[in-house]
């Protein structure tokens, strides 16, 4: 057995050589970061959305390339998955999007720091991480399959609304599924619905979305033949 | 207790103890909030929440640590403590920076970095702060009429915790670079130098209480922290598997943290080895249990739990969900939080005079604190297993899967409310010995009284 000399021996060699082969790890890490984190599209406004995420402490119930807390979701991917549109909807009032679930701080961003965060998000979202977050692997039949929405709806559709509603199974379950819908109500009230939810049916949890009026009118002409 | 300063470490035992009550509230709101219930959510938002819970932690870790030095250091050294004012000063100055941290939280003053959350300015006030310490420790040291290896191995691992804690105050505007050393201060702490802290808090604590020659527990201690050191810094490549790093890291880290658990293993096997050769019946048989009980559970929280999730194709789709949670509680619970525990269960019975040891308040705190955690950590791996299925698996929306998971957050604050009865009877006991008083402590005699073995 190993004499107390030798044991210490042991601690420091052991220490002395994995620390340098750790170090040199480091400087090789170094040279190839720029790359697989696109360093070169790091914009001004990606560097101050990064220091909004910091100064919020977003950590402390997101998670972004999968570190932080896990009460809130994963973020790595979020430009990807909800898009421009949803996201400035959201970060205005995160309350409005989810009525009665979770809830996010409100910070009242301004336009310009949203737009910031953004760019932060679409700079995260592109950076090479050995395959993290890794896809669905167990495939559902029918249930619960978010973003597939059937093709013929506006875009401003699949961006905003499904993140609450569904069609035909697919989409949010936070508001009412909307198939048939368009055999309920008639394109003037779905207008006035969508345009002010509280004038219509005051205490509802549907957010007022700020929508164009060039979008709107898409999802109207799109419910409406939802029969 | 050989030396009068030696008393200074009490008043950091008992900051523990308030720092830990603090902690255990705060996980209570987090616990609830998951639940649906937060009502809190506009005074304690869940991130100020958490960042007090995590930092709470660290900080009477740190403190607990730092008692302990106060304690050993001396003792091993042979001679008073270097400046005890200058320990007072230090603690007092490190219970300010750390109000004004956390009340910092709840006002949206801090950095969004895990773990390191303290505000920038704070950071140099704490980097001063341990400097005094390591400073008045390694003077104690230096004029010493004693050397030992245990005391040797706690002062190296102190000092490196020091040096670590200053890669964490670089600022990176890429989010991979802040990542990457960020790991370099939580991870080389946890699986690195705090283990040389453990491991020395370790040998003198089996020193005391098993009467096991030195020589022998302190080659071990060499092995130990050997092998510990040997694993855990490649060990932090599991840390950049999936953060923008090149690809040969899931290789590395995933190799070398597999062998993580060895060194912990190593940990338990050496309390038992020792307990078992025990050739001195130590009356402070409660000392015994959380020394014995951090030895084995930071084998189960940090060596098991965390092998459990370390693999690349494992951690592929449990990075980032709550399965990191039921690894993080047990094993800081059974590494750092038993071994303060345990130093604490030792020390203040020798510090205040009163034999309050081996009672049934001691006993039923150990028991329930630890069941308790056990029971956290079960609901956490059931609630984390359901996440990763559910969310990662198969591809189900976030708050679906929360919600669907509710329940197991009823569970963990059922084990939570066990956890915290045996937490509140422990600081009853801590505070029914008293404050020390000159010529009450406790002599080496009143060490070797020997009692019937109640293991």
């Amino acid at each position: 057995m190993l004499s107390k000399k030798q044991a210490r021996m042991l601690f420091i060699v052991s220490t002395g050589l994995f620390a340098i082969v750790f170090l040199a790890l480091t400087y090789d890490s170094m040279q190839q970061i720029p790359a697989r984190t696109n360093a070169h599209n790091l914009s001004a406004s990606a560097i101050r959305g990064h220091e909004i995420w910091n100064d919020n402490n977003c950590m402390g119930c997101h998670t972004v390339l999968g570190e932080g807390a896990y009460y809130a979701p994963e973020l790595t991917r979020v430009y990807e998955r909800r898009g421009e549109k949803w996201m400035k909807m959201f970060l205005k009032n995160p309350e409005a999007m989810y009525p009665g679930q979770r809830k996010m701080v409100q910070y009242n961003f301004t336009d310009g720091q949203i737009d910031d965060l953004i760019s932060f998000f679409k700079w995260i979202g592109e950076m090479d991480l050995n395959g993290f977050p890794a896809k669905p692997t167990i495939k559902m039949s029918s249930a619960q399959n978010n973003g597939a929405v059937s093709a013929n709806s506006p875009q401003v559709f699949k961006d905003v609304c499904v993140a609450c509603h569904s069609v035909n199974g697919s989409g949010g379950n936070v508001g009412p599924a909307l198939d048939h819908v368009g055999s309920k109500f008639d394109a003037a009230y779905l207008n006035k619905w969508i345009s002010d939810p509280q004038a219509v049916k005051p205490g509802t949890a549907m957010p007022q979305l700020n929508v164009s009026d060039a979008d709107r009118a898409l999802v109207v002409e799109f419910l409406s033949g939802l029969k | 207790m050989k030396y009068k300063s030696q008393i200074v470490a009490y008043w950091f035992f008992a900051t523990c103890m308030l720092l830990l009550s603090l902690q255990v509230i705060y996980g209570f709101i987090m616990g609830f909030a998951h639940m649906g219930f937060d009502n809190l959510h506009s005074i304690i938002p869940f991130n100020a929440a958490r960042a007090t819970h995590t930092n709470l932690l660290v900080v009477w870790l740190l403190t607990g640590f730092m008692g302990a030095a106060y304690y050993i250091i001396p003792e091993e050294s042979d001679r008073e403590l270097y400046d005890v004012r200058l320990a007072y000063i230090q603690l007092i100055s490190l219970i300010v920076v750390g109000v004004t941290a956390i009340i910092g939280f709840h006002l949206n003053w801090w950095e969004g970095r895990k773990f390191l959350e303290i505000p920038r300015p704070l950071d140099y006030l704490v980097v001063v702060n341990v400097l005094v310490f390591i400073y008045n420790i390694g003077m104690t040291i230096w004029k010493g009429n004693k050397f030992s290896t245990t005391q040797l191995v706690l002062y190296v691992g102190l000092l490196s915790a020091a040096l670590l804690y200053l890669p964490g105050m670089i600022s990176f505007e890429n989010q991979t670079l802040d990542s990457y050393y960020r790991w370099w201060v939580v991870h080389l702490w946890v699986e690195g130098v705090w283990e040389l802290i453990m491991g020395s808090i370790l040998a003198f604590l089996l020193i005391k209480l098993t009467g096991v020659d030195r020589e022998v527990i302190e080659k071990w201690l060499y092995i130990i922290v050997g092998i510990t050191f040997l694993s855990g810094i490649l060990g932090t490549g599991h840390h950049y598997y999936y953060i923008g790093t090149p690809k040969y890291w899931l290789a590395v880290g995933g190799f070398f943290s597999a062998l993580e658990p060895i060194a912990f293993l190593g940990m338990a096997l050496y309390a038992i080895t020792m307990y078992r050769r025990s050739g001195r019946n130590h009356p402070n048989k409660v000392a015994l249990y959380w020394t014995m009980g951090c030895a084995v559970m930071s084998f189960v929280g940090a060596g098991f739990l965390g092998f459990a999730h370390t693999l690349p194709q494992v951690n592929m789709y449990t990075h980032g969900t709550l399965i990191t949670a039921m690894h993080g509680h047990m094993a800081f619970w059974g590494a750092y939080a038993m071994l303060v525990l345990a130093i604490i269960s030792y020390a203040t019975p020798i510090m205040t005079g009163r034999k309050l040891w081996n009672n049934m308040a001691s006993m039923l705190a150990f028991w329930l604190s630890n069941i308790g955690m056990v029971g956290m950590t079960g609901a956490f791996a059931v609630a984390g297993i359901t996440q990763v299925y559910l969310e990662r698996k198969m591809g189900m929306d976030f708050l679906t899967v929360q919600k669907e998971i509710e329940v197991h957050f009823f569970g963990l604050i059922l084990a939570g409310c066990l956890f915290t009865t045996g937490i509140v009877l422990y600081i009853y006991n801590f505070i029914k010995h008293g404050v020390p008083a000159p010529g009450n402590s406790l002599t080496e005699a009143d060490e070797v009284e020997s009692v019937p073995s109640l293991i």
